[in-house]
């Protein structure tokens, strides 16, 4: 009996293990150019479980080959981030969870705050809130703070004359993850000539991720609000804080503020 | 937040990728197995 019941026990723990193990795989992945490669490693190990399935011996073979090479190129490829894996190995929560809408109603309160301060003294800003896809390849590009968001924060961080004014600050939950963070640059043709390096920079993270970037220019002081790679106009202080509501509280997922084509011209 | 509203909320995020790693493991387990076995 004391057998059987281990019969049962043993390969549920180990797919248990094997579970979290591939979860905590994907969740450090997600988000960066290495989950496109890590995707593409996925496919090919489909094809090759479906041909041991189905006999294809000529598939079989070449695959298996592939796979004894690519170990080397996976762990070139991945060297960067094996190294971090296995330093945070051990530091995370194995299932992290969101935050409550008051709380994230405070958080844009806060950054609401801090951006229309810096609008008035016309200090550029570039806060990315970090939403679905984790900004960690950007987070590392920064200083790492983990400090509570609040707006005397964020204004300082901003001051010109302090080391981290440059670059941009990341917000994890209700955390500044990092400032002085570099951002990629968006290459977008439409954009050329017209904006600086900072507006640049706020398209090119939305380009590539679902984050919410909030900044105000140096030149004019206006504030803007880029998501999925496209600007939407600031024209008051309700306004921002109803986008950035309906873009974080309100349907994580999909972009219920319609960007505007203005900027894009 | 409720103990109910917290678990519920512990299993729905990220649910996709949580799925994802399941099945991968499920296939990895059969596919292990059944090596073993041949052997």
């Amino acid at each position: 009996m004391t057998f059987f019941i281990w019969d049962i026990i043993k390969p549920t723990l180990e797919i248990i293990i094997l579970w979290i193990v591939y979860y905590r795989i994907l969740v450090f992945f997600e988000g960066t150019r290495a989950f496109q490669v890590l995707k593409g490693i996925t496919y090919l190990l489909i094809v090759f479980l479906v041909s041991q399935i189905l006999g294809f011996d000529t598939l079989n073979w070449l695959l298996t080959k592939f796979f004894a090479i690519s170990i080397i190129a996976l762990m070139i490829i991945f060297q960067q981030e094996l190294r971090q894996g296995l330093a945070r190995l051990g530091q995370q929560h194995l299932f992290s969870f969101g935050l409550e809408e008051s709380e994230i109603v405070a958080i844009i309160e806060e950054v609401t705050m801090s951006v229309y301060k810096l609008s008035r003294q016309k200090i550029g800003c570039l806060i990315a809130i970090e939403r679905e896809i984790k900004l960690q390849t950007y987070i590392e590009s920064g200083v790492g703070l983990d400090a509570k968001i609040t707006a005397e924060l964020i204004q300082s961080i901003f001051t010109p004359t302090t080391p981290l004014h440059d670059g941009g600050i990341i917000t994890r939950g209700d955390r500044i993850a990092a400032a002085s963070c570099l951002f990629p640059l968006s290459d977008n043709p439409n954009f050329s000539k017209i904006i600086g390096t900072r507006h640049r920079a706020a398209l090119g993270i939305t380009e590539q991720t679902d984050a919410v970037v909030v900044m105000v220019s140096e030149e004019t002081g206006e504030i803007s609000v880029a998501s999925d790679g496209r600007f939407i106009p600031i024209v008051n202080r309700e306004r921002l804080v109803n986008i950035l509501k309906s873009l974080l509280v309100i349907q994580p997922n999909k972009k219920a503020a319609k960007p505007t084509e203005s900027a894009k011209q | 937040m409720s103990l109910k509203e917290f678990v519920k909320e512990k299993i729905t995020h990220n649910i996709g990728l949580k799925i994802i790693a399941l099945g991968l493991a499920v296939i990895t387990w059969i596919y292990v197995s059944g090596e073993l076995i041949n052997r």
